[in-house]
């Protein structure tokens, strides 16, 4: 057999170079062409990454048994020797940049399974990349001035086949150096408040088919990235894509929560997602509380678990001690069930009554859920003036920093309505403590819950926090914004001391949960929004003439009227027989039950990345927890493959 | 014992007025009768049916306590605490003297001294009267003093840690705070038990499933009806009884009844119904429901139903309705404000369910002037009276005022919901394997019943007033031979708070013929169920039909009712069989009556006790 001249371009000998010529027959297979590329570039080094890249076909040619015959190769081909696993700039959930090694070879699918199983992510299948939005270039270079953002470098993790083993939960490869150690910290650990300029210069989509446009960037998953023009360093987005949230587990899944709850306040302060004011107020307390739980656990981390055990251990210890000596049974007894109480003076004000005498000083004791209030202190020991129950009552503040107006408003229930009751206090500490019991006592708690001083300090936090925010924009850790809680339509509604009090108030719902709880309890109210899950694509139904919108969930599919933004229609998967894409004239066509058939062409995205998703879900749904961890590429590439996958 | 021989000839005569009145069933009753199989009628108002406590009641709710008690011998602590607790009991319920002439007839009959001198269970009985009557009784949690077990200093470590232990569970167990409740049955019986802070609605509907014979079904419900503001609820099975009982007024006239109600389940029998659209109304197989479920209360989150439309809104303070189009959300119900759209960021709160529940409200077409009948209100659970922050809303139809119900209740309890469904789908799945045993004893006893009518004569029915006077003179008779039988030490009437829970068992008689002994069973924990339902207070009869209107049947694909209940002369109450009846009937008089099959079998026993006795 006749041998002819193949030109391959190694990389590694620089950009300039020329091509490595080689001397060929049709029947060597591609393992051959690689050692003998190999042996003509005379470097020693580990090649064993390395594959050849067919740049006209857009092609790798990773099978090494098959001959240049059978793949179709002939002298023109123009060939790369390049490895198959390059870095890439990952944009995580959280927004923060990674340089990580991703697989340019194998699926897109295959990359991102891959990349979770570094970032200690389970369940990538419900991941996926896209494509940034396109920067215009003069920002791009104001961007690159600025420098800004800092890249966290992951590139030499190699990872060994198997599970990766842990050290306290984290990923070995995460605890072998400081380094290593603050990206884990930047994975699992909520990102500070983004300030409220930095948010409004974000993209944020105005309508459905904004949204529609985010879906059209999403890679293919059943191709490589480099056959979808991906190249090296080239910056991708990592996001969630399927919205169904397969087997959420706290223990393992601190990454994958923590990333999900960055996409979802992203997705709530870029108002991807519509909410109501209410649902805004909560999520922003629900960041207030995160931020603030993310930085003290950030302390606990640096000091060290073992010495605070330690701590606690002879801390414990010498109360055992001073229990035995000290105490008798009975005294220990009072001391465990005694409640504090509060007494002070306060001011009264009670609305509901026609005299216009406004404030009115009395004195106050605090027990149990109850205040009870007496004309002065002398007179404490008679019959109150009054006595409130507070459980089941509504606690609001009514604060003013500036006038040093602080007042607590009660609407305590009784059987014929409401009771309005204004309590004001002199100062701040004394305001804290007061409202915090009011608080508790409102939840049937009293003042000997262990929440009790966690909950003062909340409030004089909040309290300072309002202090200190006209006028001085530090966005220090210390000082949160209230307007960076909350997306640029209400930073415009409302000032920050107007938010205040709001979020203060939804804070009181929240404030005992723990930092994997609030994270949790953000993505269940995100997911329990009424357009939660639902992915929008510009379409023309077969037979119409205008375009529409086509939302896919993990259930269902939906025809949205796109001038009015009503819901036309709705159609389940569960009564879906098949669906089928005409690749030629790039149509969607799927029949449900009762021979109901329905047929479109996507406008926005490709039509591939319409099947996808209804593929993909398909396959969400298919999973259950016996099969656990074994992910069934196969079905998932059948599923969603399209012509590719035949 | 001429005691005796006058309770066996009052206790025929009775039987004769049961036969006649059987003979009349046909009689149409005055109040309206709905499809419902709940309804119940009777007590105009629960302090009406408190002052005409019959002493069963008494003694049932006395079995409840010597059930509960435990161990009452065994710390002085206990026993003062549970003493005094019913010694409360005692005096709430009790009626005041002087409301005997103004109450209803029945209570009449019922002398106080009957009470005040009776050496019955509690010798602690105060006559006194209690200023008001209140429906519920909060004891007063006796304020232990754990110091007392716990004074020897000498003991070692060890003994000190489980003193400290157990001071404070008998700390705790101090502090739990106790009611008694009376709850109405179907057949307009009622029930009377204590419940305490520890018991959630599912721990008292077990309880009331093990004292009657019904079928155990996840629809059975506690169901609480607001007289005064005309609304009702299901209490959801994780409510804490005591809880929702405090909110209420002392003198309220508030109602709880056992009932079976086809909405307290209804999205879990039919998602399809309240997930997919309200037009689409329809079957659907079984794997699919509990996908369906699977997917909307088994996620990360539930999903509550899309649920939007136009209600009526009462205006404050007035009786005008506005149109207002509302939408449900999981973190409350919205409102479009004028000129608005209907996108999220428009939306305006008008209300969330952290402090509030939602009632239905009955017949306010009438009260409120409502465009229909179909309402629903949302309040705190404090307010008990009419107040401009309780919230009343209208539905054009029946289904939308359930979709709306429904989607509140999931909204506000989310999961709990469902898992309240899967726990009483166990329970009934538990009772059902039971009463399969039952069930051929209830077919034969049911031949039985079927021939009852045919011994109905055509005497017509005699005026309701003797039959109270039958039975008031009855259980003057049972009365009068227990202080006869009781100790006289403890027939005292000391009030101080002596251990009643010894005296019970004291006066227990040795288990002779003696009438007294079907009475005195009923104090025995467990109580055997059949003697709990002792004839109902006499003034049924005589009470006119309550003014209210029932609520509407829960929804319009519900079964069809069951055959209607047989009637009795006197214009209330139904009896609703539930499940299957009591096995170990005998006597024939049973069937239709109004008194239900429990006091034939009390009666029966009666009976036999007499033969046994004159046979001597």
């Amino acid at each position: 057999m006749a041998n002819w001249d193949l030109q391959v371009t190694v990389e590694d000998l620089g950009p300039e170079a020329p091509p490595v010529s080689i001397s060929v027959a049709g029947d060597l297979h591609i393992g051959g062409v690689i050692l003998r590329i190999v042996d003509k570039t005379q470097i020693q080094k580990n090649w064993s990454d390395y594959a050849l890249w067919w740049e006209q076909k857009k092609q790798w040619l990773l099978k090494t048994n098959w001959t240049l015959d059978k793949y179709g190769i002939l002298a023109d081909a123009k060939l790369f020797f390049t490895p198959q696993h390059k870095p890439i700039r990952l944009v995580l959930p959280n927004n923060c940049n990674l340089k990580i090694n991703a697989n340019f070879a194998g699926p897109v699918l295959r990359t991102v399974i891959d990349m979770c199983k570094i970032l200690n992510i389970r369940h990538p299948e419900e991941l996926s990349l896209l494509k940034p939005v396109e920067e215009k270039e003069k920002k791009r270079k104001k961007d690159k001035e600025e420098g800004v953002e800092e890249i966290y470098d992951l590139t030499g993790v190699v990872l060994s086949g198997g599970a990766p083993t842990l050290y306290n939960g984290v990923p070995a490869h995460f605890v072998d150096s400081p380094e290593k150690e603050a990206i884990y910290k930047m994975l699992s650990v909520s990102q500070p408040a983004p300030s409220p300029e930095t948010m409004s210069k974000m993209y944020r989509p105005g309508n459905l088919i904004d949204k529609a446009q985010i879906n059209s960037r999403w890679l293919d998953s059943s191709r490589s990235l480099m056959q979808q023009g991906i190249l090296e360093n080239d910056r991708l987005l990592m996001r969630f894509k399927y919205y169904s949230f397969f087997d959420l587990e706290p223990k393992y899944d601190v990454v994958r929560i923590t990333q999900m709850y960055e996409q979802a306040r992203w997705a709530i302060l870029l108002e991807e997602i519509d909410c109501t004011e209410e649902e805004m107020m909560l999520f922003a307390a629900l960041q207030y509380h995160i931020n603030k739980l993310s930085l003290t656990s950030d302390h606990n981390h640096r000091s060290g678990n073992d010495q605070a055990l330690e701590d606690l251990d002879s801390a414990l210890q010498s109360l055992e001690v001073k229990m035995d000596n000290s105490l008798s049974s009975t005294e220990m007894l009072e001391s465990i069930t005694s409640i504090p109480e509060l007494k002070d003076y306060l001011k009264i004000f009670r609305p509901k009554r026609l005299t216009l005498k406004g404030y009115k000083q009395c004195w106050f004791t605090f027990k149990d859920t109850s205040i009870s209030y007496f004309k002065s202190k002398e007179e404490s020991m008679g019959e109150p003036i009054q006595q409130m129950n507070l459980k089941g009552c509504e606690v609001a503040p009514d604060v003013n920093i500036a006038g040093q107006k602080f007042c607590i408003k009660l609407l305590i229930p009784a059987p014929d309505g409401m009771n309005e009751i204004y309590l004001r206090c002199d100062d701040e500490k004394q305001y804290s403590r007061w409202m915090a019991a009011c608080r508790l006592a409102s939840k049937g708690k009293t003042m000997a819950d262990s929440s009790y001083q966690s909950e003062v300090q909340n409030i004089l936090a909040f309290l300072t926090m309002q202090k200190k925010n006209p006028g001085t924009q530090v966005a220090s850790d210390e000082n949160i914004n209230t307007h960076s809680l909350v997306s640029p339509r209400y930073q415009k509604k409302y000032k920050a001391k107007q938010l205040t009090p709001r979020i203060l108030e939804a804070h009181q719902n929240v404030a005992q949960l723990t930092l994997m709880d609030a994270k949790i309890r953000f993505i269940q109210i995100w997911q329990s929004l009424p357009d939660f899950g639902l992915s929008y694509f510009v379409v023309r139904f077969k037979g119409c003439r205008k375009d529409e919108i086509l939302g896919i969930s993990n259930n269902r599919l939906i025809r949205i009227d796109l001038s009015i933004g009503d819901v036309v229609k709705t159609w389940r998967y569960n009564n879906m027989r098949q669906w089928n894409v005409n690749w030629d004239i790039r149509q969607v066509a799927i029949e449900f039950d009762g021979n109901v058939n329905i047929a479109f062409s996507c406008v926005t995205a490709d039509c591939k990345i319409v099947h996808e998703y209804i593929g993909g879900y398909i396959f969400m749904s298919t999973r259950n927890k016996d099969q656990n961890d074994v992910l069934n590429e196969e079905l998932f590439h059948k599923l969603t493959g399209g012509n590719e996958a035949l | 014992m001429d005691d005796i021989e006058a309770m066996f000839s009052d206790l025929l005569g009775e039987m004769d007025l049961l036969t006649q009145s059987l003979g009349v069933e046909t009689v149409p009753p005055e109040a309206p009768l709905q499809k419902e199989v709940n309804y119940s009628i009777g007590f105009k108002d629960l302090n009406e049916s408190l002052n005409a406590l019959e002493d069963n009641d008494l003694d049932a709710l006395m079995a409840d306590l010597a059930a509960e008690i435990g161990e009452p011998q065994q710390s002085q602590k206990g026993h003062s605490n549970t003493s005094v607790l019913y010694q409360d009991s005692q005096a709430a319920l009790l009626p005041p003297p002087q409301s005997y002439s103004s109450g209803p007839p029945a209570a009449t009959t019922l002398p106080p001294i009957a009470y005040s001198s009776s050496a019955s269970p509690a010798p602690s009985f105060p006559a006194a009267p209690s200023p008001s009557p209140a429906p519920i009784v909060t004891s007063t949690p006796v304020p232990s003093q754990p110091s007392k077990p716990l004074t020897k200093e000498e003991e070692e470590a060890q003994a000190k840690a489980d003193k400290i232990k157990l001071a404070l569970e008998k700390l705790k167990e101090a502090k739990v705070k106790k009611l008694v409740v009376k709850v109405i049955m179907t057949d307009n019986s009622s029930k009377t038990l204590m419940v305490d802070e520890t018991q959630t609605v599912r721990d008292i509907l077990d309880n009331l499933f093990e004292k009657t014979h019904c079928d155990c079904n996840v629809d059975w419900c506690l169901y609480e009806e607001n007289t005064y503001l005309q609304i009702e609820r299901i209490f959801e099975d994780h409510d804490n009884m005591v809880e929702c009982l405090s909110q209420w007024t002392r003198d309220s006239e508030n109602r709880i009844l056992f009932i079976e109600r086809k909405d307290k389940y209804a999205v879990f029998k039919n998602p399809q119904n309240f997930y997919f659209g309200r037009k689409e109304k329809k079957e659907m197989k079984e794997k699919d429901k509990e996908s369906l479920l699977e997917e909307n209360f088994c996620g990360t989150s539930i999903i509550v139903p899309d649920l939007e439309g136009a209600l009526y809104l009462k205006e404050d303070g007035k009786k005008s309705w506005k149109q207002r189009y509302f939408l449900l959300r999981a973190s409350g119900i919205y409102y479009v404000p004028k000129g608005k759209t209907k996108t999220s960021r428009d939306l305006a709160c008008f209300v969330q369910f952290d402090n509030v529940n939602v009632h239905y409200g009955t017949d306010y077409k009438n009260k409120y002037k409502a465009p229909t009948d179909y309402c629903f209100v949302l309040k705190h659970p404090q307010i008990q009276k009419e107040s401009n922050y309780i919230k009343y809303l209208c539905c054009d139809d029946r289904w939308s005022l359930q979709l709306w119900v429904m989607g509140i209740r999931i909204a506000k309890y989310g999961k709990i919901l469902y898992d309240n469904y899967r726990t009483a789908v166990q329970k009934a799945g538990l009772a059902s394997r039971w009463s399969n045993l039952a069930n051929v004893e209830a077919i034969a006893s049911s031949v039985k019943t079927k021939a009852v009518p045919t011994q109905a004569n055509g005497c017509p029915a005699q005026a309701t007033p003797p039959v109270t006077s039958v039975s008031s003179a009855f259980s003057d008779a049972w009365k009068r031979a227990d202080m006869s039988k009781a100790n006289p030490a403890e027939s005292k009437p000391a009030p101080a708070p002596a251990p009643p829970a010894p005296t019970m068992q004291e006066i227990l008689p040795p288990p002779p013929p003696d009438p007294i002994m079907t009475q005195q069973e009923c104090f025995l924990p467990p109580p055997p169920p059949d003697f709990y339902d002792l004839p109902p207070p006499p003034d049924d009869f005589s009470e006119p039909p309550p003014d209210f209107l029932p609520p509407p049947p829960p929804c319009p694909n519900a079964p069809p009712p069951p055959p209607p209940p047989l009637l009795t002369p006197a214009p209330a109450p139904v009896l609703k069989k539930v499940g299957p009846p009591p096995p170990k009937r005998t006597t024939p008089e049973r069937s239709g009556s109004l008194h239900g099959g429990e006091q034939q079998d009390f009666m029966s026993e009666l009976m036999k006790a007499m033969q046994k006795k004159s046979s001597k």
